[in-house]
């Protein structure tokens, strides 16, 4: 049986005719379900486990980029298999699992080729997409093998699979993009140097593949992991193996 | 892998000096970057470029690029390496070692092929193997060599 998880943001006219085309495709296919729309404060783990008792054995996520990360940095450790129908502008994680955003995503969905995802742990939550650790005097230990610093702020964003994009300055017109890779999580180190009176400029990027890092400060400092933002002192990231089922598409990039 | 889409603007990106002159864009997996210091046994299973400050050790299993500016104080160990920064410390390379005009080594070299451009400055003993068996100038033949051949340099090239 399958359960449709709906963003709030998918209500909008700009999406409904798409919303429409994909519940007759999935209807066509056999694969129509109970439809559950989620809100910002909706904890999606309860509602899983509750439909997972219910007799639903894949659960499958509409939305976008931030829809995604909300599902699954809690319901991770769910028993379920899931599945994802990118709809609407934010969607690079679509891309890494291959699946095509919009209708053509109903056929990658219906021809269920599973995989295994590893997925980061940060301070006993998950992360799916991305973390991010605005800048502050940071120090970050890899491995418990080698300690890297700057000589004044730092700004932190590890990636799973949202991939990574830079620029070099605010004048930069060219973004520059990173794609992480499967098996281990990317860390991005940008120093920041002092302009003028107030003003920071970033360095170049450093890259680190790491399996367990943590980051620690004197002062408390600011932690985005997958939209959900929170102040902390010391924080330990991990890669928890092949953590979620999830369905993905043939031009998966990894 | 991890540079699918942007192949040719992140090749620029990380090797903008040219400095390898080598095509190892595609297996770039770790960069220390310029105003970074890393302390510690660094050590990684892929291709490593150094554009920062390095103490401890560096340890690699591919190829290491030290970028013009970029220090380290560290013993090295890897398969190939392309020097244009400085190195105070001694290097095991286990394949090439390629030291451009603006290298400074501080340290026994251990390699196999090596390869100095003029302006390289290299103060330590360089030891290669594959002289087995070829007499030492000036001793005697009853005195064998041993397994590698020495050669001390500590002078500018």
């Amino acid at each position: 049986m399958y359960v449709y998880l709906y963003d709030n943001f998918l209500r909008h006219k700009n999406f409904v005719s798409t919303i429409r085309q994909m519940e007759i495709m999935l209807t066509d296919f056999g694969i129509a379900g109970k439809i559950l729309r989620i809100q910002n404060y909706t904890d999606s783990k309860a509602i899983i486990e509750d439909e997972i008792k219910r007799g639903a054995k894949t659960v499958v996520v509409v939305g976008n980029d931030s829809t995604f990360g909300q599902v699954l940095s809690r319901s991770a450790t769910c028993d379920c298999t899931f599945g994802f129908l990118p709809v609407g502008p934010n969607n690079t994680i679509a891309e890494v699992l291959g699946i095509p955003a919009g209708v053509d995503a109903c056929t990658t969905l219906s021809r269920r080729r599973k995989e295994f995802l590893d997925i980061g742990w940060m301070n006993n939550r998950y992360f799916v997409s991305q973390l991010h650790v605005f800048p502050g005097k940071l120090e970050v230990i890899y491995d418990e093998r080698f300690k890297v610093s700057a000589n004044d702020k730092m700004e932190v964003v590890v990636c799973n699979l949202q991939p990574f994009f830079w620029k070099r300055d605010k004048n930069d017109k060219e973004q520059r993009i990173v794609h992480p890779q499967d098996g281990k999580l990317e860390a991005f180190l940008r120093p920041l140097t002092k302009k003028g009176w107030w003003g920071y400029n970033y360095e170049e990027p450093s890259i680190f593949p790491f399996e367990e890092m943590v980051i620690m400060a004197k002062e408390p400092f600011t932690v985005e992991a997958d939209g959900k933002v929170s102040k902390e002192i010391k924080i330990k990231i991990k890669l928890a193996h092949g953590k979620v089922e999830m369905i993905v598409g043939r031009n998966r990039q990894f | 892998m991890i540079f699918q889409k942007a192949k040719p603007v992140l090749d620029n990106e990380l090797d903008p000096g040219g400095v390898s002159g080598q095509n190892i864009g595609d297996e770039v997996e770790t960069v220390v970057g310029p105003s970074v210091n890393v302390e510690g046994d660094f050590a990684s299973e892929g291709n490593i470029i150094i554009k920062g400050t390095v103490s401890g050790s560096v340890h690699t299993s591919k190829h290491l690029t030290v970028e013009r500016g970029a220090k380290i104080v560290a013993n090295v160990r890897a398969a190939s390496a392309s020097i244009a920064g400085e190195v105070k410390g001694n290097m095991k390379i286990k394949d090439s070692l390629e030291l451009t005009s603006s290298a400074k080594i501080l340290g026994d070299i251990d390699v196999k092929n090596l390869r100095v451009e003029s302006g390289a400055i290299v103060y330590g003993r360089i030891t290669m193997p594959g002289l087995e068996g070829i007499e030492k100038p000036g001793r005697s033949s009853k005195t064998g060599l041993k397994k590698n051949e020495e050669v001390i340099l500590s002078e500018t090239i």
